[in-house]
């Protein structure tokens, strides 16, 4: 009876579904609204009106700057969060547990600590080359951050740890949120409205720094807060 | 030829979401799915999307697979 009642909600719910799939414009023809508004412009004008050579870049750090402003605060929100919930459940039961019984095999050890150097180039170069190639703050910093993970569970956790002390941490943790503050603040001074970047006159030269402000922000940020979530569920046993 | 492979990477999508749902042993779930996000890594480059492709590989086959695991071994390993 229960199940019938599944199946018939399921197919009650697809319906609307299906029909809507159903008058969606064909795939990649040129009348498609996508294609249509602002994407011309994009293409056409990105790099000379947004200052970056990749066009992705340009419409998250630019043309849609907002919006990026927004992911951050709320990727630093989620960091937040978690800290609260795990602050309350904690049990303050003495050092934290091994998350594996099994000890690191001295093989994957060696790994990791060799490649450990290249991973970090790697990101920086995705940091600092987002505005021309594809990458960015955002995947930079979590290589980054999946590095100081790594570190942790192959070497002593309170070692790598040891590289950020609590008050650094505090401050690196909302970085991305900072740095969008201080540009989007410098853009309202400069230009005249929040995180407007120089289209032209004088202060176009600032475009260029200025995305590189706010991917290095995002990218320290999005590192310090995606390691700090893992030292937190790691201690709290 | 790319039309193939576009399609085993379909199926192998498909299957391996099923293969989450299905598995009770919640250790192989997060392995599953951090193979659905490699395959994901994948769909998104062939579709001409390398930011995403690299934000996928970053956050979803390497950071919250490790963020499940740990949730794993400080919880049970059996769904019940």
């Amino acid at each position: 009876m229960r199940r019938a009642f599944v199946i018939a909600l399921l197919v009650l719910a697809s319906v609307p579904l299906l029909y809507g799939v159903g008058q969606l414009p064909p795939i990649g023809s040129t009348d498609n609204p996508t294609y249509t508004h602002v994407v011309p412009r994009y293409i056409q004008q990105a790099e000379e009106e947004a200052g970056a050579e990749n066009i992705v870049t340009a419409i998250i750090l630019n043309y849609r700057g907002y919006d990026t402003n927004g992911e951050v605060t709320v990727i630093f929100t989620a960091l937040v969060a978690v800290l609260g919930v795990l602050m309350i459940t904690r049990s303050d039961s003495g050092p934290s547990v091994p998350i594996s019984p099994v000890p690191v095999s001295p093989v994957t050890r060696f790994i990791v600590r060799t490649l450990s150097p290249f991973i970090l180039m790697f990101s920086v170069y995705m940091v600092l080359y987002g505005h021309s190639s594809p990458g960015g703050g955002f995947q930079g910093g979590t290589i980054v951050g999946a590095l100081l993970i790594v570190l942790s569970l192959v070497t002593e956790s309170a070692d790598v740890q040891r590289l950020l002390p609590p008050a650094v941490k505090v401050w690196l943790q909302p970085a991305a949120v900072l740095a969008f503050g201080v540009i989007g603040i410098a853009g309202l001074l400069l230009v005249g409205s929040y995180l407007a970047f120089p289209v032209e006159g004088d202060l176009v030269f600032l475009r260029v720094p200025w995305l590189t402000v706010i991917e290095v922000g995002i990218g320290v940020g999005g590192a310090v807060i995606v390691a700090s979530i893992f030292w937190a569920m790691e201690g709290s046993a | 030829m790319s039309r193939a492979f576009d399609l085993v990477l379909y199926a192998l999508l498909i299957s391996c979401a099923l293969m989450v749902i299905r598995t009770k042993d919640l250790l192989a779930a997060a392995i599953i799915f951090t193979t659905y996000s490699l395959i994901m890594c994948l769909v998104w480059q062939l579709r001409g999307s390398p930011d995403v492709a690299l934000t996928e590989a970053a956050v979803g086959a390497g950071v919250t697979s490790v963020l499940f695991l740990i949730t794993i071994s400080r919880t049970t390993r059996r769904e019940r």
